[in-house]
């Protein structure tokens, strides 16, 4: 009986310490995440305004992102940003990585070079890319047409709409490939050496070991890479907005929806709120066929 | 600038054990407790910062019991800073910014007007040029969304040396303009022939504007109805995307005067703030020129720049039409009252002489007075830089009677019509030209889609 008793009482200290333990972490989840959303969701209904005299206007603010054709464009943008940022990032970082698992000399220093885009600060790598490719004063315009002949005239690389997003997913891919590349470095050399060994007796040839072993091993390190990806690229705002603010990605669009000019907030929360339901229904596709937890 | 902020730094110190004693008297008959409040400026460079930072401790060493934290905000984010800040409710108490953004924050209802007409009474009404303070005047008459404090006016600055070389005419005139476009525009010696803003940013607005109302061409009627869709502006608009071929690759803004600085380009639309740049080599020597960047294609910076520098502020077809901004303060809404009285005493004392020529000397040509009797002032002609002197006195009355023949879409035969400001605040027509020059869309077309977000907007 004693015994018992005493047995409870060390559960619940358990679960008291459980909960003093994950308190702290799921108060500021909750105060800093949760609420917002919350509170997003529930301006997406509103007509607002500033001095605070929010209309309820149920779903007309959906129905009005629904049906312009920015915002389709928008997507449109973004799925061919999404898709070629993820295929490029993680095909190059595979690349990179299956190199740099070989030996030569010096590899280690040429392995923490290749982490120098991701690691330096995106502001000051954008206005590098921006000086670079600057039509008149740039150093690309001035080797291609000037030293090299390769184009007979001058353009704005950057700036021009129809190659601003290009730029955009080459600067996306060159600046997170190290992430892709170390990640997949890590789990490369974790694989048994026996099993290549065992390949060369077998008569495999480079591929087949790469098809039959090394893909197979790094296929949910790279699939969990690829559901980040898609993530964070999905949402991405600062690269995009810096380097070219014409390429209007759904984060850029609902930017400049909820904040140039007199600001439309309700409107602005229904393309969050949109934007979150995209999301997740990828992710939870994602998830089960392909990551097939 | 430098020696003028060391200057008033000392004389400040000086100051102290005098305002010591005094604000020890003062104190005693003051409240005890500190009012503090915000102050939000387009002022971002830190030159500037230093020298207003200055004026703030000037007036809170007289005034101990008022504190004021000065904050830099970005002219395009000061709109929808002010929003989120309406929206959370951290309004600051006091702005500085173009006297359009303030007519729309007043048509939000988030101004204060009681104080803008406490400060206006204070300074004397007779004392303001009455063109700016129009700008600022509610639709319906008598209140003011803010007080003009200083202001700018723009024109094309061109390259006065290379247009008598090719016997061209100066660039007052649609044609005069175009034709000298067209001359200088050499692309494949990397030269251009003029800057015109493409970029969806109120600069290409800045640069429209006097197109569009030379050639009588305006958003709203003297009733408030919407105009925009006419043959006139039409013209302008086909007239501008026509300019727009010659400028340098891509979408531009105002930073691509730097290829003016460097010899690359005949013309730019610009405002009185680049006499500061022009006038001194160093600055612009410190930009991208084949100096610094021996490899570049281009000529090296040129001491001559000024002299060969003209301005024409005036843009002529069937009328004559000038642009500028007016800069004002004004008052954003607060729950305590104190606040918002502590904040227009403390702009009440920026109109004072001293403090205000401190204040404009800060841009020399590009802060021009709104009140009488600043622009005679022997001191306020005597700028640190020298730049007046470098212009002559009779540039500089010309550009401060510019100010007061400001065209703008907000005013229509003497009718203040808000819905302008928030056409201008919402960019539709930058957005439009974008459009128009860069993605290749029909003047048609994009002129439709522009009308249909204004309707949208006036709903």
């Amino acid at each position: 009986m004693n015994n018992t008793r005493k047995q409870l009482d060390r559960a619940q200290r358990e679960s008291i310490l459980g909960w003093g333990l994950i308190l702290p972490a799921a108060t500021i989840i909750g105060l800093l995440v949760l609420y917002p959303i919350i509170y997003n969701i529930y301006l997406s209904f509103f007509d607002t305004s500033l001095s605070g005299n929010n209309t309820f206007i149920g779903l007309r603010n959906y129905e009005n992102v629904l049906f312009d054709p920015e915002f389709w464009k928008a997507v449109w943008t973004t799925l061919i940003y999404v898709v070629f940022t993820t295929v490029g990032t993680t095909v190059f970082g595979l690349i990179v990585a299956l190199v740099m698992n070989k030996e030569f000399p010096l590899r280690g220093l040429v392995r923490s070079l290749l982490l120098l885009p991701y690691v330096a600060p995106v502001i000051s790598v954008v206005f590098a890319w921006k000086f670079i490719f600057d039509p008149v004063n740039g150093l690309f315009m001035d080797l291609t047409v000037e030293k090299l002949g390769i184009f007979t005239e001058r353009f704005n690389l950057i700036g021009t709409p129809s190659a601003a997003i290009w730029v955009t997913i080459i600067f996306s891919i060159w600046r997170n490939f190290p992430f892709t590349y170390l990640m997949i470095l890590s789990r490369l050399q974790a694989i048994d050496k026996n099993l290549y060994e065992a390949a060369d007796i077998d008569g495999c040839g480079g591929w087949s070991k790469f098809r039959f072993i090394t893909l197979p091993e790094v296929y949910f390190v790279v699939g969990s890479i690829v559901l980040l990806r898609v993530i964070w690229n999905f949402n991405k705002f600062e690269d995009i907005f810096l380097l070219a603010d014409n390429v209007e990605v759904l984060s850029v669009y609902t930017y400049f929806k909820a904040f140039t000019g007199s600001m439309e907030m309700g409107q602005g929360s229904s393309l969050a709120v949109i934007q979150f339901v995209l999301l997740i229904g990828f992710i939870i596709y994602y998830v089960k066929k392909v990551l097939k937890w | 600038m430098k020696k003028s902020v060391i200057f008033l730094l000392v004389s400040v110190f000086a100051l102290l054990p005098l305002t010591y004693v005094f604000a020890e008297g003062q104190q005693e008959a003051a409240e005890s407790e500190v009012v503090e409040f915000d102050f939000w400026t387009t002022q971002t460079q830190s030159d500037r910062q230093s020298t207003i930072q200055v004026l703030i401790d000037t007036y809170t060493t007289l005034y101990p019991n008022v504190k004021i934290n000065l904050v830099p905000v970005d002219e395009n984010d000061m709109v929808s800073n002010v929003q989120t800040g309406a929206m959370s409710g951290t309004l600051p108490a006091m702005i500085e910014g173009s006297a359009d953004m303030h007519v729309s924050f007043g048509v939000e209802g988030i101004i204060d007007t009681d104080a803008t007409m406490d400060v206006i009474e204070q300074v004397g009404k007779s004392n303001f040029y009455e063109g700016p303070l129009k700008m600022l005047e509610s639709a319906d008459g008598g209140s003011y969304y803010g007080v003009p404090y200083h202001g700018w006016i723009q024109g094309i600055w061109y390259r006065a040396d290379w247009f008598e070389e090719a016997g061209l005419e100066p660039p007052t005139t649609w044609d005069a303009i175009a034709k000298a476009a067209k001359y200088f525009y050499k692309p494949d010696e990397n030269q251009y022939g003029i800057l015109v803003g493409t970029k969806a940013e109120s600069y290409a607005e800045q640069c429209f504007t006097p197109f569009a109302m030379s050639n009588n061409a305006g958003l709203f009627d003297s009733d408030g109805n919407l105009i925009f869709n006419s043959p006139e502006m039409k013209e302008a608009v086909e007239f501008y995307g026509e300019l727009a071929k010659y400028n340098p690759p891509g979408p531009q803004t105002w930073r691509a005067r730097d290829y003016y600085l460097q010899g690359k380009m005949a013309m730019f639309f610009y405002s009185t703030y680049i006499m500061d740049d022009l006038a001194l080599a160093e600055v612009a020597q410190g930009s991208l020129t084949s100096e610094n960047f021996e490899n570049l294609k281009g000529t090296s910076f040129d001491p001559d720049l000024v002299k060969n520098t003209r301005m024409a502020p005036i843009v002529s077809n069937d009328s004559d039409a000038g642009f500028g901004t007016v800069v004002s303060f004004t008052f954003l809404n607060q729950e305590d009252k104190r606040i918002t009285e502590a904040a227009s005493k403390f702009v009440a004392y920026l109109y004072t002489q001293n403090a205000y020529i401190t204040w404009l000397h800060m841009a020399p040509g590009g802060m021009n007075p709104m009140i009488r009797g600043i622009a005679e002032n022997a001191r306020f002609q005597n700028d640190p830089k020298g730049i007046f002197k470098n212009y002559g006195p009779e540039k500089m009355a010309e550009i401060i009677d510019g100010l007061n023949n400001i065209e703008s879409f907000g005013i229509v035969e003497g009718q203040v019509i808000e819905a302008a400001s928030t056409v201008t605040a919402q960019q539709i027509i930058p957005k439009m030209l974008y459009s128009i020059t860069q993605e290749g869309e029909d003047v048609d077309a994009a002129m439709a889609m522009a009308e249909e977000e204004m309707e949208k907007l006036l709903k």
